[in-house]
């Protein structure tokens, strides 16, 4: 699903964000990236869904060479993927469901379709009440499920996380990580980011350490 | 294009122009300005255009015959007339043409009494009836007159003529720059307008293209915001310049000695040209910022 060949990545004359980067992820699998702030977990993620081009090396995601994509190739592969970012990224004038629905809007799915599709996806996660508010009215729990209810209406290949838990309290880590193992046992790659140790303890996953931009 | 796809662009424009009313109306204001200053310009070019052409095309010419002039010299003018653009408004006599002169002279009429004879020729006034403006018509004319018997002399202003026509060329010239300027100067008003209500959205231009939007369905409902904002730019800055000329013809009189300059308001046909074309300059203004923007 995911292949990285000795990939670099660095951003001006400061020290390389990625050094030598070579990784598979096959298809169905759950890793966590882990490692110190600055340590590039959020730049191997970036480079995975094509945020940010790799400086050399090669990267294969879903069969595609991200070095010679296209605008038009590039979103078909983004609409693959759902992401969820340590900040949410929410539209703060938009509702719950708008929020959720944008994923399938920029697809052209008729109307009756995504309502069907977010009502769902909702309920799925426990937001069924919430999809007339906006973002600011919820707490933070809240505002992270609804960031991965945007990631997971399309039925992505592949959900990526980033920090999904760094902002949350004990009791919404663990519900989140449950949810996270949820959507992966659905047969979604899953990749998850975090710099937290508790959540990697006793996991049998694979983990995918960085320091200073190097695989250790 | 899906019809999904464009009942959501036509609503998100929509829906942006609610969400962002200050930055829109802010705009809004920019662009009537803009489009006052362009629309006025044009008003007072197309008449100043019509006015000049309107002098053109009233070129008045004598034709003087000699002696009393006998019917057949008459009718031969008249048959070679038949093949230009021209009018014959007047024959004046000898007897007339003297009348005339008395009219003029007033009290001083008697200096006349002292001649002998009619010293006035017997004259035919014709009027060409087409525009003249960078013609060789009158002279044309004239030169043909002159070889008819009987026919003493033609006349026309040809200074006139040549002054004209170099008014005519230097306002059509100053017209083009000076209207190509003010065209530049809305473009690029209306296109830092554009960019501002782009920078108001950035994180959702961010977010629709991280959930797999495509450039152009980021880009399409901003051009037809671009449009729809230009159109009503358009509209209100000729709503405004329609009031101020119906204020100005009604309240300040615009005669001058015996002739009064009558402006003329733009015709329909100039109106949608110019509400089209508000449009098109809301759209290639925010095609040139989202352009600027996407290179980011």
């Amino acid at each position: 699903m995911i292949r990285l060949f000795h990939v670099y990545k660095s951003f001006g004359s400061k020290n390389p964000a990625l050094i030598d980067i070579s990784l598979t992820v096959p298809k169905g699998e759950f890793v966590f990236v882990t490692g110190p702030s600055g340590a590039g977990k959020t730049t191997l993620l970036k480079i995975i869904f094509c945020a940010e081009k790799p400086t050399s090396g090669h990267a294969l995601v879903d069969g595609r060479n991200l070095m010679r994509i296209k605008d038009g190739e590039l979103s078909s592969l983004r609409r693959r993927i759902g992401v969820v970012f340590q900040d949410f990224k929410l539209l703060p004038l938009r509702t719950v469901f708008e929020n959720v629905a944008l994923s399938l809007e920029v697809m052209g799915v008729p109307s009756s379709i995504i309502r069907k599709k977010v009502h769902q996806t909702l309920r799925y996660l426990g937001l069924a009440d919430k999809e007339g508010y906006y973002p600011p009215q919820l707490s933070g729990g809240e505002q992270q499920r609804i960031a991965i209810a945007r990631a997971i209406v399309n039925n992505p290949l592949i959900l990526l996380a980033d920090e999904p838990t760094g902002n949350l309290d004990y009791d919404l880590t663990m519900e989140t990580m449950a949810l996270l193992k949820e959507i992966h046992a659905r047969g979604t790659t899953v990749i998850v980011a975090t710099h937290s140790q508790e959540l990697l303890k006793g996991t049998k996953r694979r983990i995918i350490a960085l320091h200073k931009g190097r695989m250790v | 294009m899906k019809i999904t796809f464009f009942r959501y662009f036509v609503r998100q424009a929509m829906r942006n122009m609610a969400e962002n009313r200050l930055v829109h109306l802010i705009g809004l204001g920019t662009m009537v300005i803009a489009f006052l200053m362009f629309d006025a310009f044009i008003l007072i070019f197309v008449n100043l255009n019509s006015w000049t052409q309107e002098q053109g095309r009233s070129l008045t010419m004598s034709i003087y015959l000699k002696g009393e002039p006998e019917r057949a010299v008459i009718e031969s003018i008249k048959k070679e007339l038949l093949q230009y653009p021209v009018s014959i408004t007047d024959f004046i006599s000898k007897e007339d043409a003297l009348k005339s002169l008395r009219k003029q002279l007033g009290e001083k009429a008697g200096l006349l009494d002292g001649l002998g004879e009619n010293p006035l020729p017997a004259s035919l006034e014709i009027v060409l009836s087409r525009d003249v403006s960078g013609d060789s018509l009158p002279y044309e004319l004239k030169t043909t007159l002159e070889r008819i018997n009987g026919v003493d002399e033609v006349q026309y202003s040809q200074e006139w003529v040549e002054k004209f026509q170099a008014i005519m060329g230097a306002v059509r010239i100053i017209g083009l720059v000076f209207g190509g300027l003010l065209f530049l100067a809305a473009l690029f008003i209306i296109t830092n307008t554009v960019k501002l209500t782009i920078y108001s959205r950035k994180d959702e231009i961010e977010i629709l293209k991280l959930v797999g939007a495509t450039n152009r369905f980021v880009k399409i409902p901003f051009l037809v915001e671009g449009s729809i904002q230009g159109f009503l730019g358009g509209s209100v800055a000729l709503i405004v310049l329609f009031l101020v000329y119906v204020a100005i013809m009604t309240k300040v009189d615009l005669s001058i000695g015996f002739a009064s300059l009558d402006i003329i308001f733009l015709s329909p046909q100039f109106i949608l040209l110019l509400l089209l074309m508000s449009s098109i300059i809301g759209f290639i203004g925010s095609t040139v910022s989202l352009g600027r923007f996407f290179r980011i």
